[in-house]
């Protein structure tokens, strides 16, 4: 065969063996990766920071903050240890005289000790030494972890910066709804979290507050052991910042702790096989932290004591007043805070009940107090008087021994006998005082209502309201206190902890296992005496306390209006916000039912005049600065510019606007339909969703503007609607009390029954000789109701009596079957077909 | 340095697949899942162009036909590829062997990307899938029985691709493509002929949950320092 010459030629060879010049056929262009913020390992984390990180107003301010801190520490030891061993106090005291050459003036220098006596008294000093070894590991700590969280949180702001692109300069302008909405925005953009294609708020408050949630659920459900009964001191709620630490150590993150990681349980936990055997291992490991806690206790406890001393005392020294305000105890901010709530958040909503808690604490001035206070104060200032009309006169009366120091100390003792003199043009009204306190702090026990003016309630509030000297008081007994709670009162609930946790623990695709209470899902935890009867499924062990489900629902969607709802929820929130409606029209036709005491006030004020009241308020900025100026003490914008004189009207008028709000709302939306009242109106009460929206997009509401003045009504919707609850819980439980004494035998439904039996169990407290239960606020409350069903012989009662087992710690478990069945659809997180097919089994 | 991740990752897609097998067909089952997957999980080799953009090389698919299953997959067709896979089988297989418990056994094959740190903390690998195969080893009597199992394995295999190819189908997450810089936090690209993204095989015997100290120890220093 001749050799042929032909076109064809072989290919060479080649990995890429792709025809020549495909590679110009197909051409991709890389997206790259240009932010590095998509699939972020630990979102938890990542979120908290990034919280964090806005609540204190950028990183200069908390690098600067942090900066201090450790400079503090410093200071507060060196200083301590210089003042212990470095002074001559007999030279300061003059008891030792200093041979000077020039002059007969000590001055501050000659009494300190030359340093190498100095040194050596410290080394001589073994327990200054085992201090300064102590804190200097501490520091080093401290050190490690500033270093630490500065490389992380330069991240973090690098992420406001370039993905949410906002400078650190505006930061603290932004709220956080704004900063969470970005977040959802970029989420579309950057995935930040893998499993779903957006994130919602919902989503965000999970992984911030998983711990919180849960510690608020056991709160609730009154589970940690913070109350106790005392000898002396009777009912007592003890719960400080370091039995708080212990607690979350044991629980959540500490060595051999119920979580594995940040966003889930350990596995065994949520079987129910082994509860007996992770009870024991838990109570054992609370031992171990109890009797860790009590050999460390002698430097906790030196350390809280010196750095109380260096704190409180300057702040003493300039106001000595400020040991007698009051705080809200750090129970109180277990026990008020809603579900899914941020520290913002809450810290807001108490700030503004601070002024009407005070005033309602004032109106309990012992009698017997004040005429001796009266009298103590004058005598201490006629010497005051007498002592600086002298010191007017010559100075050298100053140079006489002690009379400094005692013009000093009755200058503190007269602050302090003021502040137990009541203010002469101080009316008493707890009552109406306790309205306008729930209108902020959304909880109350029901036995309050009507009790207000009792001593009971008075000391049950001041547990959640205490003094700031109690506080401290608290704190500095603490490191004594705390092991030997947890070894003796924490133990023995081990069980019913690990219970707790397999029981109310949810699995939620993309975010992890969180605490079931804070999925506000009415239907798995409503109570049936806070509006969710018919619609709860729940038993009492899976009841939230106090509505609590029922109001952090209200309370989320109310401070997130773009968030969706699962089904069921969207309808309790329509519900109640029709009822809302629906009560401003029948007030506006001049039904006012509620409340016989509202009535009185509501006729007070002329109808037509808050109408007017809203449509100024969103006209223009001026009414707007006026609303500001209006939140500091009450949520009434009417009384913006009454003077302080009129505090107790001003004190009043809260509940009466609230009737107002809805009574006007109505009226103005017939007319005009564009106009702004309406949106306000709708704003206020009704489909608040939507009208925001609305009204973000119209030409009025402007940026930032419209979402610090919608963040403002956000809080005073949720006011009105607080209250309404309230109300509403309270007629219905008058109610059913009533049904229950007069049909009886008709009462044959078994959810009916228990919601009766609650509620008689709940008013039980109300009767004229207030009996040692009502004692119990809030949480403890639903044992005294317990009893009560162990002591009922109504027949209906058996079926629930049923149910009132899942409450012994083996009902817990004995009821797992239900849970799961409950917990199996997560409404929130879609629909099903978004759930990876966990597992596929062969056999 | 990677850490070895037994315990559930957040932020990360995590697939669980159970297989049953008899003990000579462990190999194989292995292999056929994982091949499956990584079949998915390739890329051609990446040719960067000055523009900054780049063209896509071939792969080659190629059958496999299983010795002691009835069963043939389709894996790519890379030899290094293939080797690493085996050697990872292997020496899971050899553990299982000599672990002398019931059998039970889980390999995990982790994708995940590199995301590049400053000085103080070593490079992140974070991991966006996980594929647990849990394995299961039965003992079987006779003859009869094994020539049912084989069968049986077979079926059951088959099903398991079509699963994996409805998981990989879902428009989920995927790191995206990346610039020629930064191709290496994406794409294993020491292969010469096939660019899979990153993975990491690792194997644990017997469902022992305890966590490996490493991840242990890791975990007590970050508490520690983000008290």
């Amino acid at each position: 065969m001749a050799h042929f010459d032909t076109e064809y030629q072989r290919l060479e060879a080649s990995y890429s063996d792709s025809p020549p010049g495909e590679e110009n056929l197909l051409v991709h262009v890389p997206e790259g990766s240009k932010s590095p913020w998509h699939h972020i390992e630990n979102l938890d984390l990542f979120f908290q920071r990034v919280y964090n990180l806005h609540q204190k107003n950028g990183f200069t301010c908390m690098l600067l903050g942090e900066i201090f801190e450790l400079v503090q520490l410093v200071f507060v030891v060196a200083f301590t240890v210089f003042l212990a061993n470095c002074v001559d106090y007999d030279i300061l005291f003059a008891n030792k005289f200093v041979n000077h050459t020039d002059s007969s003036k000590v001055t501050l220098p000659d009494a300190f000790l030359p340093v190498d006596v100095c040194s050596a008294r410290i080394r001589d000093n073994v327990f200054v030494i085992f201090i300064l070894i102590i804190s200097g590991v501490f520091w080093l700590h401290r050190l490690v972890k500033f270093i630490y969280n500065i490389c992380c949180y330069w991240e973090i702001r690098s992420f406001y910066i370039n993905a949410l692109k906002m400078s650190m300069t505006d930061l603290p302008y932004f709220t956080w709804q704004e900063v969470q909405a970005r977040i959802i925005e970029i989420q579309k953009e950057h995935q930040i979290c893998i499993h779903k294609k957006e994130l919602t708020e919902l989503d965000i408050y999970h992984r911030i507050l998983r711990f919180k949630n849960y510690m608020v659920a056991m709160v609730n459900k009154s589970l940690l052991p913070v109350r106790f009964r005392l000898p002396l001191l009777g009912d007592t709620v003890f719960y400080t910042r370091g039995l708080k630490y212990n607690f979350e150590l044991i629980f959540f993150w500490g060595p051999g702790s119920l979580f594995e990681n940040e966003w889930s349980l350990k596995p065994e936990y949520k079987r129910g096989g082994n509860r007996l055997e992770l009870a024991d291992r838990l109570s054992s490991r609370i031992l171990w932290i109890g009797i860790a806690n009590l050999l460390l206790c002698p430097v906790i406890l030196i350390w809280q004591i010196l750095y109380a001393f260096f704190s409180y005392t300057e702040v003493i020294k300039r106001e000595p007043g400020s040991l007698g305000a009051r705080c809200w105890s750090l129970y109180g901010r277990f026990y008020l805070r809603h579900f899914n709530e941020l520290d913002h958040e809450l810290m807001s909503r108490l700030s503004k009940g601070y002024k009407a808690s005070s005033k309602y604490m004032n109106c309990f001035m012992s009698p017997l107090l004040t005429v001796v206070a009266k009298n103590v104060a004058f005598f201490a200032g006629s010497i005051l008087a007498v002592l600086i009309a002298l010191t007017i006169y010559d100075e050298d009366v100053l140079a006489v021994e002690h009379v400094l120091s005692s013009i000093t100390l009755l200058g503190i003792c007269i602050t302090v006998c003021r502040s137990f003199i009541p203010d002469k043009h101080m009316v008493f009204c707890p009552e109406q005082l306790l309205k306008v306190i729930l209108a902020h702090i959304h909880y109350m026990p029901d036995h309050w209502q009507g009790n207000a003016h009792r001593y009971e309630t008075r000391d049950e509030f001041a547990q959640l309201f205490q003094y700031k000297a109690v506080f401290i008081l608290e704190e500095l007994l603490s490191p004594v206190i705390t092991p030997f709670i947890l070894i003796f009162c924490l133990r023995r609930k081990s069980l019913e902890i690990i219970d707790f946790f397999r029981n109310f623990t949810v699995d939620v695709v993309g975010v992890g296992d969180t605490c079931s209470f804070a999925q506000m899902d009415v239907r798995q935890h409503g109570h049936p005496a806070w509006m969710s009867a018919g619609k709860t499924e729940a038993s009492i062990y899976q009841q939230a306390e106090d509505g609590k489900t029922e109001l952090s629902l209200m309370h989320f969607a109310i401070t997130n209006p773009h968030w969706q709802p699962p089904r069921e929820s969207t309808h309790f929130i329509s519900l109640l916000k029709e009822k809302v409606h629906r009560e401003a029209a029948a007030g506006q036709q001049g039904i006012i039912a509620e409340n016989p005491a509202f009535t009185s006030t509501h006729s007070l004020q002329s109808d037509s005049e808050p109408r007017s009241l809203i449509a100024n308020l969103l006209m223009g900025p001026p009414s707007l600065a006026s609303l500001h100026l209006g939140r500091e003490g009450s949520i009434n914008p009417v009384s913006i510019g009454v003077s302080e004189g009129a505090s107790a009207l001003r004190s009043l008028s809260p509940v009466s606007t609230s009737q107002h709000l809805r009574g006007s709302y109505p009226s103005a939306r017939l007319p005009r339909p564009d106009h702004p009242a309406v949106v306000a109106g709708r704003a206020m009460t009704g489909s608040g969703t939507d009208a925001r929206t609305i009204s973000s997009g119209s030409s009025a509401w402007e940026g930032q503007l419209s979402s610090m003045v919608l963040s403002e009504y956000a809080s005073t919707e949720m006011s009105i609607h607080a209250l309404y609850m309230h109300e509403m819980h309270n007629q219905q439980s008058r109610g059913e009390v009533s049904r229950h004494t007069w049909h009886r035998q008709e009462s044959d439904e078994s959810s009916e029954s228990v919601n009766e039996d609650m509620e008689a169990a709940r008013t039980f407290p109300r009767s004229s000789t207030f009996p040692t239960t009502s004692h119990q606020a809030g949480a403890a409350q639903q044992s005294g109701s317990q009893r009560h069903y162990g002591r009922t012989s109504d027949p209906v009662s058996g079926s629930f009596r049923a149910q009132r087992t899942p409450r012994m710690p083996m009902g817990g478990w004995s009821e797992e079957n239900q849970m799961s069945r409950h917990h199996d659809p997560v409404p929130e997180e879609g629909s099903e077909d978004e759930l990876p097919p966990h597992i596929h089994k062969v056999t | 340095m990677c850490v070895d991740i037994s315990y559930t990752i957040m932020n990360c897609r995590s697939e669980v697949l159970e297989v049953s097998v008899e003990g000579r067909q462990v190999d194989e089952a292995m292999l056929a899942v994982l091949h499956t997957i990584l079949l998915h999980r390739s890329t051609g080799k990446f040719h960067y162009k000055k523009e900054g953009t780049y063209s896509i090389g071939t792969v080659g698919t190629q059958d496999v036909d299983c010795d002691f299953i009835d069963f043939t997959f389709v894996r790519v067709s890379s030899d290094e590829l293939d080797r690493v896979i085996r050697k990872a089988v292997a020496e899971f297989k050899d553990a299982l062997g000599n672990s002398g418990s019931d059998g039970m056994g889980q390999i995990s094959l982790e994708f995940y990307q590199k995301k590049k740190s400053r000085w103080p903390f070593s490079d992140e690998c974070i991991p966006w899938e996980v594929w647990s195969i849990k394995v299961n080893v039965v003992n079987l009597a006779n003859e009869q029985e094994r020539q049912i199992c084989r069968e049986k394995v077979g079926e059951k295999l088959g099903e398991k691709v079509i699963n994996i190819v409805e998981v990989i189908n879902r428009h989920d997450y995927l790191p995206k493509m990346p610039t020629q810089s930064e191709v290496d936090n994406v794409f294993d690209t020491s292969l010469k002929d096939v660019q899979p993204y990153l993975y990491k095989i690792t194997y644990q015997i017997t469902d022992s949950l305890g966590t490996s100290v490493s991840t242990t120890m890791r975990r007590l220093i970050k508490d520690t320092l983000a008290l």
